[in-house]
C-alpha cells in the first residue's frame, strides 16, 4: 500500500522525467525553433497564471507578485535579486530599459534536467524565460525579457531586462 | 556570504574554474601559478567552479544548497515530517 506522500512523490518523478523527454524530443526534431516553442509556451502560461495579479510598474513589487503567485500555485523557483560589487543599486537603467540580476536557486526545471541527464539553456529553461517574460509583462504591462547568462548545478544567473 | 575554499596544493592552474565563474569571483595569479579569491562577496552559490575544477580544489561553506526531488520513495515517507 502506498502513502499519500509516495503517491505524491511517484507523480512528480513520472512528470520530471516526462518534461524533459519532450523537451529532448522537440530539441531534435526542431533544432533551435524548439527554444521559440517552449518561449511561447511558458509567456502564456506566465500570463494566464498572473491573470488577477495586482498590477504595478515598481519592479521590486512586479517581483514580489510573481514570487506569491508562483507560490499560490505551489511552484518550486526560489529566486532573488542579485546586485554585483560593482553596481550600487538593484536596477541598473541601459539603452535597452531597466536591468536586473536575478539568481535563481531552487528550480524544477533545473532539477528535471539533472534527473533526466539533459543539458541546460535548451528549451526548458526557454520556458521558463517565456514564464516569466509574460508574468511580468502582465503585471508590468511593459515588454520584458529574461536572459540566461549562466546555469550552474545549484544556481543559475539570469538578466531581466524591463522595456521603458 | 558563501565562503569559498581553495586547496593551494591540489590547484593545477588550469584557470577553467575563473573562466566559468559568471561573476569573475576568480582569478588567476601567474606568478603563482594558482587561483585564487578575489572577491568573495559576488559569488552566488552556482557551485559551477566546484564541479568543473579536475582537481577537486574548491569547495564552498555557508551557501543554500538547492532541494532536489528524485528522492527514494521510501526516504520520502521518513523525510515527510520535514515537508
Ligand atoms: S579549476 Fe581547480 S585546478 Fe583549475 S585553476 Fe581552478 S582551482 Fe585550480
Ligand atoms: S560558485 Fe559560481 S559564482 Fe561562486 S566562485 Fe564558483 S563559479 Fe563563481
Amino acid at each position: 500500500m502506498t502513502t499519500d506522500i509516495q503517491d505524491a512523490r511517484k507523480k512528480l518523478q513520472q512528470a520530471m522525467n516526462i518534461a524533459p523527454a519532450i523537451s529532448c524530443g522537440i530539441e531534435e526534431l526542431l533544432g533551435r525553433s524548439a527554444n521559440g516553442m517552449t518561449f511561447v509556451a511558458g509567456r502564456k502560461l506566465g500570463k494566464q497564471m498572473t491573470a488577477s495579479a495586482k498590477k504595478t510598474t515598481d519592479v521590486e513589487e512586479a517581483l514580489a507578485e510573481t514570487r506569491r503567485v508562483l507560490e499560490e500555485h505551489h511552484c518550486l523557483w526560489h529566486f532573488e535579486p542579485f546586485i554585483p560589487s560593482t553596481q550600487k543599486e538593484m536596477v541598473k537603467q541601459t539603452e535597452k530599459g531597466a536591468e536586473i540580476m536575478l539568481v535563481f536557486r531552487d528550480c524544477m526545471i533545473r532539477q528535471s534536467l539533472f534527473r533526466y541527464g539533459h543539458h541546460q539553456k535548451g528549451s526548458l529553461c526557454f520556458m521558463m524565460y517565456g514564464f516569466f517574460s509574460g508574468a511580468l509583462e502582465n503585471i508590468m504591462g511593459k515588454k520584458t525579457e529574461l536572459q540566461i547568462v549562466h546555469t550552474g548545478e545549484n544556481a543559475c544567473l539570469k538578466k531581466l531586462i524591463i522595456g521603458s | 556570504m558563501v565562503e569559498i575554499l581553495i586547496k593551494k596544493e591540489a590547484c593545477r592552474g588550469c584557470q577553467i574554474c575563473a573562466e566559468i565563474c559568471p561573476t569573475d569571483v576568480l582569478e588567476y595569479n601567474a606568478a603563482e601559478q594558482k587561483v585564487f579569491v578575489k572577491n568573495a562577496a559576488d559569488c552566488i552559490a552556482c557551485l559551477s567552479c566546484t564541479y568543473i575544477c579536475p582537481s577537486s580544489a574548491i569547495s564552498q561553506q555557508d551557501f543554500h544548497n538547492v532541494k532536489n526531488f528524485y528522492r527514494d520513495l521510501e526516504f520520502s515517507v521518513k523525510a515527510k515530517r520535514y515537508l
